[in-house]
């Protein structure tokens, strides 16, 4: 994928992942104070019109670090630094490169991935982003191609999700709720698995429309 | 609640916006977002820059300490609510004079996320950052935890040595340095007798029966590691500087600086009462306050109560405490 290609793709992402606004604030609400439909919303519209100012000579890292930019500034929240926190530290994973294949996303994602849980002092299982973002690097990761690397990745992050579900939330404003989190869907980690899954959404209609 | 406020959304702003009128010479806005404020002289060019930053609510921590000798700059956030990662780079983009930009504040949660977030946009426009965080709450956490303390009062030894540090020209790693060894060697404890009321909300912090104290508050009502009867001024002062002695392990012939901080509705003349009994306790195990500070230094708000902090001191920490320092809220002359 190249860096039009990419921009394209953030862009229909973003558009289809606001849909889920409602949903990741009504989880949110249940677990922590409810900004996260906010905090989507308002990012993924910082992201879309930023990553649409840039110049065509953009590269994909130059991408990445003006979606870190944007998505930070659009709704101050500690989701949103960790968020660009991540996207810079993936960016750096990304210097030098024209072209991502597949395996330069694993390594994004699994750079942001780690930087997210040492911002966060999280580790796998606390119940947070991380929980969907890891098994998603893995998969991609283990993949061939793009396409089937993308299937993989949502099964991942999906899995991440419900096998946390039932966990206690041990960081963050979650975990004030101690045992009464158990059950209850952590939004952060549904929120990255909805980020995949619109993203297969544009893959989807591009083919359709090719 | 009974506060003097016009719209309580307003509060931060208009504060802020107050203390540029009065003090035109000495602070200023570097753009159009009130909630950065620099020295006037800022960017000082081939000085390492100091920038510091968190909720309002606190002064003169944390805008107070924005000055020649101090630090050049501080991100402002709401009332007990961090300043954007935005803010915390526009102010370091404000500052750098060439010379790179030095993080000091307290270590609260929101504010590592921002400050740090801030950091790595500054490394974008190649200006190099290094990070210290005040942690001098003794009573937050335990010694073997001491990294995860609370900032409180005693930041402004901080301040202060890593603002001298960088006023005789010492670089970035220096004056890091500098900072990180001032908050290895302090140790604070605080007592709460009444709440804060926050002015959006108009809601109390916490509650305390009267007649009670908390020993151990932080300075956004966190809870501390006692509640009882309020005890006598000699009590309370003993407990702490127990704690603190312990804390830091003074001995005899060992050298402080002690700092006897209002909370914001305590009287100065409490604060001597308090003073005078951590001198006589200190004298009497043989240790020096070679400097003392009485006064509020870091407040919250309107609580009543009191903040000890005691830095050790050697000859390199001692000058640099002693070095010229010029804000609008505090002078060393």
């Amino acid at each position: 994928m190249n860096a039009e290609e990419l921009k394209e793709r953030i862009r229909g992402s973003l558009t289809e992942l606001v849909r889920y606004a409602d949903e990741l604030r009504d989880l949110d609400q249940a677990l922590g104070d409810g900004d996260l439909g906010i905090t989507v919303t308002l990012g993924a519209e910082a992201v879309i019109e930023a990553v649409s100012a840039l110049p065509d000579s953009a590269t994909p890292a130059d991408i990445a670090r003006e979606c870190a930019k944007a998505f930070a500034n659009a709704n101050p929240s500690t989701m949103a630094a960790l968020v660009a926190g991540g996207l810079l530290a993936g960016s750096k994973t990304w210097t030098e490169l024209t072209e991502i294949t597949v395996c330069d996303a694993a390594g994004f994602v699994r750079t942001a991935g780690e930087n997210i849980a040492k911002r966060g002092k999280t580790v796998l299982g606390d119940k947070t982003i991380l929980d969907s973002i890891m098994p998603a690097a893995d998969a991609l990761d283990e993949a061939s191609d793009g396409a089937s690397g993308l299937v993989a990745a949502i099964a991942g992050a999906e899995r991440g999700v419900v096998d946390t579900t039932p966990l206690q939330s041990r960081r963050g404003r979650a975990s004030w709720l101690q045992e009464r989190s158990i059950g209850l869907q952590d939004p952060g980690a549904t929120a990255f698995l909805r980020f995949l899954e619109s993203w297969r959404v544009t893959s989807d209609e591009r083919h359709a429309s090719s | 609640m009974k506060k003097i406020l016009n719209e309580p959304d307003h509060f931060v702003d208009e504060m802020v916006e107050g203390i540029l009128l009065a003090h035109p010479n000495q602070l200023k806005t570097p753009g159009e977002d009130l909630r950065i404020m620099v020295r006037a002289d800022a960017p000082v060019s081939g000085k390492v820059g100091i920038v510091t930053g968190g909720g309002s609510g606190h002064l003169p921590l944390f805008k107070g300490y924005v000055g020649k000798g101090l630090c050049d700059g501080v991100a402002i956030g709401n009332v007990f609510s961090s300043p954007s990662s935005q803010q915390c780079f526009e102010a370091t983009v404000a500052v750098n004079g060439g010379a790179g930009v030095l993080y000091l504040y307290g270590n609260y949660g929101g504010d590592v996320f921002n400050f740090d977030l801030a950091a790595d946009l500054a490394e974008l426009e190649d200006i190099p950052t290094r990070t210290v965080l005040g942690r001098d709450d003794v009573a937050s956490q335990p010694k073997e935890r001491k990294t995860d303390r609370r900032g409180v009062a005693g930041i402004f030894f901080a301040y202060k040595a890593a603002g001298a540090a960088a006023e005789r020209g010492d670089k970035l790693e220096q004056v890091a340095a500098v900072a990180e060894d001032v908050v290895e060697h302090t140790a604070t404890m605080g007592i709460g007798l009444s709440p804060t009321i926050l002015p959006t909300t108009g809601a109390a912090s916490f509650e305390l029966l009267d007649g009670e104290m908390e020993i151990g508050i932080g300075i956004h009502g966190e809870p501390g590691i006692h509640r009882g009867e309020l005890d006598t001024e000699d009590a309370i002062a003993d407990r702490i500087v127990t704690a603190l002695v312990g804390d830091l392990e003074l001995t005899s012939g060992d050298r402080v600086a002690a700092l006897v901080n209002g909370l914001g509705a305590t009287p100065l003349e409490e604060l001597y009462i308090l003073y005078r009994r951590v001198h006589q306790v200190l004298s009497g195990l043989g240790v020096e306050i070679v400097r003392s500070y009485v006064g509020e230094y870091a407040t919250s708000l309107e609580m009543a109560g009191a903040s000890i902090s005691l830095l050790v001191l050697n000859d390199e920490r001692l000058a640099l405490l002693n070095a010229p320092a010029s804000s609008p809220f505090f002078q060393e002359v």
